[in-house]
């Protein structure tokens, strides 16, 4: 019983970051029906970013929020110089910019830094354990469903109460209606690029604390992790983006935990053919999102 | 008819030869007056040809992007490794070898043909759960299958150490038995091959019914193509080509590793496809020497013989990567069709020969000999979006010797009629039936071969297609489904709906009225019985709209077709109905001949707005 609290509470933390992710990726496809393979670079930036920082001498508390800025700003960036010309293009070019994003990125990291990835400290606190009658919870699990949820709070926020957060929500709804009642499309998109880029920065930095590296892959990881709970949560749903965040990081706490010895090492290949499953029984992912098509 | 023969298959033949034989001539030379490096270049990049050809079978004609073709590399490569690796190299290598494979001992050619089989077996298996997910164009389920497929191989590869060695190490023919293989013959003639296949596997039947489906999977649905089977067959296709691609190129390295078949060699393989036209055979090969050329201009560039320190910022190792990845990036936003688009050199071909024999064609038959009269009967369907109630109860019969007009103000429900009729919309409640047929519940495709087929409001073709193929398209589409309907005549349609000088334009160039000609001529190539058309005169001129008529009604006979039309012209609707249903907030007030319909006066106030309106 206790054992599976602790694996419930490892799960929201694993499954918070995931959602962060997640949430930024929906944003995205909901005003500009892409699905950003590249927002995994979001997170090779901000390893980069974090390695140099502390080369340079700053301290945790000084880059995180430094991080949080330098994801917000590439994602801008990235948008002004890829995805702006693919606006409106089919699925396949939308789908393989992205991919192009994602290759050449990593491809940059390579040539300029190294292939071999670089180690800078992680902070001392975070395999300290909070003893609760009897069991033992992850300090840094609970600071990260906290901020997560703070997070996801603030979104809501400023999705649900500012002028910028309803024009994007009427733009995920019918983007050419919105555009129609006078939505500037150039800056929603902006707009969106950047708040997912945020996202992508928070969830940035509780990855690398607990990773303590940077590499030309390292953004890999968690974009795979991300898409695939976006689409479980049925790609342009932001709920279902947070829902399979957690549902994600549940089912590979739980999975880890039950596997046996001689398979861990199978634990991705197996949560992969899981999600492949799920892809062909609902295409739809498990949150249907209606999106009826005017013929 | 041996014209459609020379379009199909001599002049396809006599173009993927010209290729061939440049691309290997191009080849043979380049080996020759370079070294022994510049030899070994030709032929990774003539085994890495065979492999991109493969991967356009599939990519290029069902439009889904797949990430999991160089899994099924991996596949067959590791299959042909294990059996083609003698006995005794095996017992040093993987001793414990699952299933007795470490006593199998078979020749490379057998053992690639059960490498190739292996690898089809298991695409039938993927093949089987992407048509589960609905797989089409740019469908990012298909895409996340495929691409679950690349890592859980690669997961396996490294995973299992007793049948594959592990990462590190690799399983390799050891340098020492001599087993390599000799000279490039078996890469020339799998080449050749593939290269055939691919080209005349675009023009069979499941190649061109795969294209529509890319190019508009609804239009190709409501025309009765079902994508499945046509995506399987392509897949199954290009699977073998793919495995018979990395056969040789593991028999050529004489090694193979998990790392050989994975992310890098599929970023440089969809390059290579994307580059140079992905929906192109031919230009599938322009991408291979493209990026080929490219690659080894940038490993020149960046290695130690070149230098120029001023650009040292760029010249240097890694280069090749980052060549690779903007080229990608590139062409998706400049060029996303890549350097050719579609096009193949027997297009080129076709079109000097078209020239010639223009005098010639042959007068057309019209279709010949009266089908029975057919009634298409919708009896009390109700439709409800969430709370609103968008059909209420509504009922129609036409017969096909008729043209019913359905017309009513917006949001009254006539387009979410047909949408119901073509199973685009579920009804909650009543029943569709053509003759004794029951229809409802039938998917969209099941209609269309029952014998309703239809246009779409916010039109519907095959952009890429040319004018000709759209409806030549439809037609096979219907070929087989039709019940005994004739087929009309394309070259008969083509010149009812007024489009003969513009046959070989692509729909996408199209202008309004033309294009909604072309939907319909699509749509009655299709052998219907009824023709339902969603608004056919939109965007049209009152001279133009007129001339509508007219067209309509000589297409329509020529299939003998009953005609159901929404519209909101009402001379065009007066001109061409024999009987018109008035809708207004989905039910059906008032029914008769357009005269009886537009003295009717609950049929003005809706119009208009008066005081004897259906209560609100």
């Amino acid at each position: 019983m206790t054992e599976l609290l602790q694996q419930v509470v490892d799960g929201f933390g694993r499954g918070g970051i995931y959602a962060l992710i997640a949430l930024g990726i929906a944003v995205i496809f909901g005003v500009m029906h892409l699905v950003n393979f590249a927002h995994g670079e979001l997170i090779t930036v901000s390893a980069y970013a974090a390695y140099g920082l502390f080369a340079a001498g700053w301290d945790w508390w000084l880059i995180a929020p430094a991080i949080v800025l330098i994801a917000g700003l590439t994602s801008v960036a990235i948008e002004f110089v890829a995805f702006r010309w693919v606006r409106g293009a089919p699925d396949f070019t939308m789908l393989m910019t992205s991919f192009g994003v994602h290759f050449l990125v990593q491809a940059a990291f390579v040539m300029y830094v190294s292939a071999n990835f670089r180690q800078f400290p992680r902070p001392g606190w975070i395999f300290q354990t909070w003893k609760v009658g009897g069991v033992s919870l992850e300090v840094f699990d609970l600071l990260v469903i906290l901020c997560t949820l703070l997070t996801l709070g603030a979104t809501y926020w400023v999705l649900q109460r500012t002028m910028f957060g309803m024009s994007l929500r009427a733009a995920a709804e019918d983007f050419d209606a919105a555009r129609l009642m006078g939505i500037r499309s150039d800056r929603i998109i902006r707009g969106a690029f950047a708040l997912s880029g945020l996202l992508a920065g928070v969830a940035a930095v509780f990855w690398l604390m607990r990773s303590g590296q940077a590499g030309p892959s390292a953004g890999l990881s968690p974009m795979l992790k991300g898409v695939l709970a976006a689409l479980i949560g049925g790609l342009g749903s932001l709920t279902g983006a947070v829902m399979g965040g957690v549902i994600l990081g549940m089912a590979e706490v739980l999975l880890i935990s039950r596997l046996p010895e001689g398979l861990v090492g199978l634990t991705d290949g197996i949560v992969f053919l899981l999600i492949a499953l799920l892809f062909v029984f609902r295409p739809q992912g498990l949150v249907t999102v209606r999106r009826a098509e005017r013929v | 008819m041996p014209r459609r023969v020379a379009d199909r298959l001599v002049l396809p033949l006599a173009g993927s030869l010209t290729t061939y034989l440049v691309l290997v001539g191009g080849g043979i030379s380049y080996a020759a007056i370079g070294n022994s490096a510049s030899d070994g270049l030709v032929t990774q990049m003539l085994i890495n040809a065979v492999v991109v050809l493969g991967m356009q079978i599939y990519i290029g004609n069902t439009g889904v992007l797949s990430f999991g073709h160089i899994g099924f590399g991996a596949i067959a490569g590791y299959a042909f490794a294990i059996f083609a690796i003698s006995p005794e190299r095996k017992a040093g290598q993987i001793p414990d070898a699952p299933f007795g494979l470490a006593e199998v001992d078979l020749t490379p050619l057998q053992s690639s043909l059960v490498a190739a089989l292996i690898a089809l077996v298991v695409a039938f298996v993927i093949g089987l759960g992407l048509a589960r997910s609905g797989a089409r164009s740019g469908a990012v389920a298909a895409t996340v299958i495929t691409l679950a497929l690349l890592f859980v191989v690669h997961e396996v590869a490294r995973n299992w150490i007793d049948l594959t060695r592990g990462g590190k190490a690799g399983l390799s023919f050891s340098p020492l038995s001599g087993v390599t293989l000799q000279g490039r013959g078996w890469i020339y003639l799998a080449l050749l091959l593939a290269l055939v296949a691919a080209r005349l596997f675009k023009e069979t039947r499941y190649g061109r019914l795969a294209q529509a489906a890319r190019e508009d999977d609804l239009a190709a649905r409501s025309m009765g193509v079902h994508p499945a089977l046509q995506q399987m067959i392509a897949l199954l296709l290009s699977v073998l080509v793919v495995s018979i691609g990395a056969t040789l190129r593991v028999f050529e390295l004489g090694s193979i590793n998990p790392r050989l078949f994975f992310f890098k060699y599929t970023l440089l393989t969809l390059t290579m496809l994307i580059v140079g036209g992905r929906n192109s055979v031919v230009g599938s090969l322009v991408g291979v020497v493209i990026i080929t050329t490219g690659s080894e201009l940038t490993r020149y560039l960046a290695g130690p013989s070149v230098d120029l320190p001023w650009l040292g910022w760029v010249l240097r190792s890694g280069l090749t990567d980052v060549f690779l990845g903007a080229s990608m990036l590139g062409f998706m936003i400049f060029r996303p069709n890549g350097v050719l688009g579609d096009w193949e050199p027997d297009h080129w071909l076709a079109r000097r020969s078209d020239r010639k024999s223009a005098v010639q064609q042959p007068e057309p038959r019209s279709v010949d000999g009266s089908h029975p009269e057919a009634f298409l009967r919708v009896t009390d369907v109700v439709v409800d979006f969430g709370g609103f109630r968008a059909l209420d109860g509504v009922s129609l019969t036409a017969s096909s010797n008729e043209v019913v007009g359905l017309i009513g103000p917006n949001g009254a429900g006539k387009t979410t009629l047909l949408n119901t009729i073509t199973s685009l919309v579920t009804p909650s409640a009543g029943s569709i039936r053509l003759d004794q047929d029951v229809l409802d519940g039938l998917p969209s495709h099941l209609i269309a071969r029952a014998g309703i087929v239809r246009t779409f409001q916010n039109l519907r073709l095959f952009p890429a297609l040319s004018v000709q193929e759209n409806i030549e398209v439809a037609r096979l589409a219907a070929a087989g489904h039709t019940g005994g309907r004739r087929q009309p005549d394309v070259e008969l349609l083509v010149r009812a709906s007024g489009l003969t000088e513009l046959r070989h334009r692509r729909a996408s160039e199209l202008d309004y009225g033309n294009a909604r000609r072309l939907e319909l001529a699509r749509a009655a190539a299709a052998a219907p019985r009824f023709l339902l058309l969603d608004e056919p005169t939109s965007g049209m001129g009152d001279l133009e709209s007129e001339q509508m008529i007219h067209r309509i009604r000589e297409v329509a006979g020529l299939v003998q077709a009953g005609v159901v039309v929404v519209d909101h012209d009402l001379n065009f609707i007066t001109g061409i109905c024999d009987r018109v249903y008035v809708l207004d907030q989905g039910k059906v007030i008032a029914v008769g001949t357009p005269d009886e319909v537009s003295q009717d006066l609950v049929v003005q106030a809706a119009y208009l707005g008066g005081p004897i309106g259906p209560s609100r």
